[in-house]
Parts: structure tokens; sequence; C-alpha cells
């Protein structure tokens, strides 16, 4: 029995299908994401491939605040994919709002609706900071002894450690 | 009874093809991306993808007929392995075989493509009737070449069935040259029936999201995609059987290797294809289809037809 939930731990870890979803960003964000998935980043190496449908992903990748139009639509997207799955905030508005919080037609960040797995902040994120943040979630499924408690979070220009 | 379960379950049956799609399909996924400059998945990337989507939850939508839903994928996983059983693998004798067995694996390929339409249909969402009904549509261009460019090299040997023709062509290899035409027409209707760029129109990912298969998760996704890897082997295996019958008089085991080689060479055909073009629209594909490979494939029988009456 063991050794059949850490095959499928393993297959977890070795195949994340990712879905890519604007909640309402600039789209600075969707831009990065659209390029870590290039060739010059071949995020295919780790079994990374985005799927057009909310059905066959494992990772919901939301980028920008939710507004209150898309509120709903993001329910109904998270709720469209099958279990286990993950959301992993994109850029800081997707964290927390951003530069956006307190606008008349936006809720919030991607946790005031459904709950985040990862937050990985940035304006915009660079690609490596988004495969770093894909990799660590998947590194925590791996190990939940080691790796740090869910949700992370990923700095990697100490934006959150300055208190900006 | 026994040995026959095991032929169906085992070898070779749904395993061995199963195991055998798989690395078929990393080879393909590996050449496709260093063809385009990257470095490419690992080796394991198909077992992962299939433990991890057997191991996910699966939906059934409320809208969808929920008895269809879950037949088809099943439907499309079964047809391919039996069809296997009539095609001429490492030996000139196929598993089973009976006068005009091509036209039976010629249908019972057909069954996964009729089973995508159906799954797609009975979703009910509208990506995947979208996805469904250009399945049917694409089934009508390349299915005709496809099957008179399979039967015409029957017609020079005289026989519609597989393994005779495999005997028939081992006997004269010379006579494998006059099937040239028949050949490239054949690796551009399998292109067509594994829906591969460029004529992956019914699951055109940035068209109509995942196409008939939209709606599918979880171990049914996991029955497609199985069904679609053997399906290529085995198209694949009608291919070598049919336009290349070498090395069938060299036993088991070197027969074997032979059979691998084979299929790898018309993958590395079918991967080159795939990244040198780009995805057509539904209605170029069915002109292309029928402008210039139908009319390739009536050459073909013309050119049998024409020899069939100096050979033999």
């Amino acid at each position: 029995m063991g050794l059949i939930k850490s095959l499928v731990t393993w297959s977890r870890v070795k195949s994340p299908w990712v879905i890519h979803f604007n909640t309402g960003a600039c789209n600075a964000c969707d831009i990065e994401i659209v390029a870590s998935i290039t060739p010059k980043f071949d995020l295919e190496r780790f079994g990374v491939q985005l799927k057009g449908t909310p059905r066959h992903a494992d990772v919901l990748l939301c980028s920008g605040p939710v507004t209150r139009q898309i509120e709903s639509r993001l329910k109904r997207v998270y709720e469209q994919m099958s279990n286990p799955k993950f959301v992993v905030a994109i850029g800081t508005c997707a964290c927390s709002g951003g530069v956006f919080n307190g606008c008349y037609n936006v809720k919030g960040g991607i946790d005031t609706v459904i709950p985040v797995s990862a937050y990985i902040p940035g304006c915009p994120v660079r690609p490596e900071a988004i495969i770093d943040g894909v990799v660590k979630l998947l590194g925590s499924l791996k190990n939940p002894a080691a790796a740090p408690k869910l949700p992370i979070t990923i700095d990697p220009a100490g934006v959150l450690e300055k208190g900006a | 009874m026994a040995a026959s379960i095991i032929e169906m379950i085992v070898f070779p049956g749904f395993v061995f093809l199963g195991v055998l799609g798989m690395i078929f399909e990393y080879v393909d996924r590996i050449l496709y991306a260093r063809l385009q400059n990257r470095k490419g998945p690992p080796w394991f990337q198909p077992f992962a993808d299939f433990i991890k989507l057997a191991a996910k939850e699966d939906i059934v939508p409320r809208e969808a007929d929920s008895v269809m839903f879950k037949v088809t994928p099943l439907l499309a996983a079964t047809a391919t392995v039996v069809a296997s059983f009539y095609i001429p693998l490492w030996g000139p004798a196929a598993l089973h075989s009976f006068a005009g067995d091509a036209v039976v694996v010629i249908y019972l390929l057909t069954i996964p493509t009729m089973s995508f339409f159906l799954a797609g249909w009975y979703s009910t969402s509208l990506y995947s009737t979208v996805g469904a009904v250009r399945t049917i549509t694409q089934l009508f261009a390349y299915e005709v070449p496809l099957f008179l460019v399979i039967l015409a090299p029957g017609i020079l040997a005289k026989t519609w069935s597989l393994s005779e023709m495999a005997a028939f062509y081992s006997a004269h290899p010379l006579l494998c040259l006059s099937n040239v035409v028949g050949f490239v027409v054949a690796i551009v209707a399998l292109q067509g029936k594994l829906e591969r760029i460029p004529f992956d129109i019914p699951e055109a990912e940035t068209e109509i999201v995942a196409g008939t298969f939209t709606e599918y998760s979880g171990r049914l996704l996991v029955l497609f995609r199985l069904a679609i890897s053997i399906e290529t082997v085995v198209g694949a295996a009608l291919i070598s059987a049919v336009f290349l019958p070498f090395g069938y008089g060299l036993g088991a085991a070197w027969g074997f290797v032979v059979f691998i080689v084979k299929i790898a060479f018309v993958m590395v055909i079918l991967a080159v294809f795939k990244t040198s073009v780009a995805r057509l629209r539904i209605e170029q594909m069915v002109n292309f289809c029928w402008k210039y490979v139908a009319p390739a494939a009536v050459l073909q029988l013309f050119i049998s037809l024409i020899l069939s009456a100096f050979v033999g």
C-alpha cells in the first residue's frame, strides 16, 4: 500500500499539468507565464504541460486581482478541476490585490475566493520565479515533513521582506 | 481458454501494447522536442502521466450521458488491441488470421475514431460537440484513401489477408517498390487518424479547448490516451506489415528487433512530419485529402491493377 502511495505521489510531482486563468490581470504576468512555457525554458523537462481545459489540469495558475465580474467564473473553473488540485497565485495582484486593492470593482487576492497553495509575488513575475514556485509546491508534496508548510511564498526580489 | 486470456491481457494484448505505446509516445515527444531545439521530457514521462491521471478523481458532468461517457474510452482501447491480433508483428503470420482480415483491421481502427465522436457528442459540452463533429468530418476525408492504399497491395498479392500479404511480399521483395505512393498516402492518412499536427483539428487546444476530450478527467481520460498510444503502435505496425515486409524469416528474437526498428522508422517519419507543418483548418484538410491524397491512392490502385496483370 505504501509503495502504491509513493508511486502516485512520485507521478504527481513528475507530471504537473497546468491551466492558466486570467482573473483580471493587466496582462504582464500572463505574458511571463506564456514566456515560461516557451522552448527557451522548456518546462516539458519537468513534465509540465499547458492544458486548455480545467478537467485535465492539476495546477491552476491565476494571474491578477479577482474582479467582481470574474469571481463566479473563477469559482466555477476551480470546481471543474478534478482532485487533487492546486492553485498558484502569480504576481503581486494575485497574492493580495496589489495596487488594485480597495478598487470598487476588485474583490482582492485569489485567496479571498478559493484556497491558494503557493504565492509568487512580483510585478510582473519572472519566469524563473514561476518555475521555482511550481517546483517548490511539488517538492512539498514529495516530502511533507521537510518542506515548508503550505502556502509557499516565493520572494526572489525580497519584496516582502522590505515591507513594500 | 487461459492461454487466450493471457494473450488478450498480457502478451501481446493490453499490457504489452500499452507499455510499447507509451515507449513510442516518449520517442515521439523527445523527437518533437529535439527537432524544436528543446531538451524534452525524461524517459518516464508517459508513465508518470499515466499513473497520475489514473489516480485522479473522475468527473462525469451532470449534463452528459453517463453510460456512453464511461463506455466509449473502454471501447476505443479495446478495439485497437483487437486490431493488433490480425496484424503480422514479428513473424509473417499474425496471431489470428482469416481471408479478408485487412478489411476487419481497418474497420477496427475506425472504432476509436467513432468512439471519440460519441464521447464528444455525449459530453454535450459546446467544445466537445464541435470537436466531435470535426472528428467525423475528418474521418470522411482520410478514411477512403487509407482504405484504398491498404487494400491496393492486396490486389497484387491476390489476397486480403494481412498475413498472406506479408508472406507474398517477403517472397517478392522487389514488388514493394510499386507501393511507394501508397506508403506516402498511408503515412498522411495515419497522421489524420491519430489526430496529430497538421490534422489535430478535432482537439485544437487554441480554438476549442481540448475538443472531444474537454470534459474527460482521471481514469476515463487515461483510457483515451492509452487508446491513442496503442493506436499509434498498431497503425505503425499495419503500415510496416503492408509496405515494409522485411525481416520476417529471422526467427522470433531478431524478428522482434526488426519489428521495433520498423515501427521506430514510421514514428520518426510521423514526428518529422508533425514538427515541420502547422495545423490546417478543417476545410483545408478536407480539400487537401480529396484533391491530392485520394487521387494518389487511386493512382496506387491503378499501379497495382496493371502490375497484377503481369505478376503471377
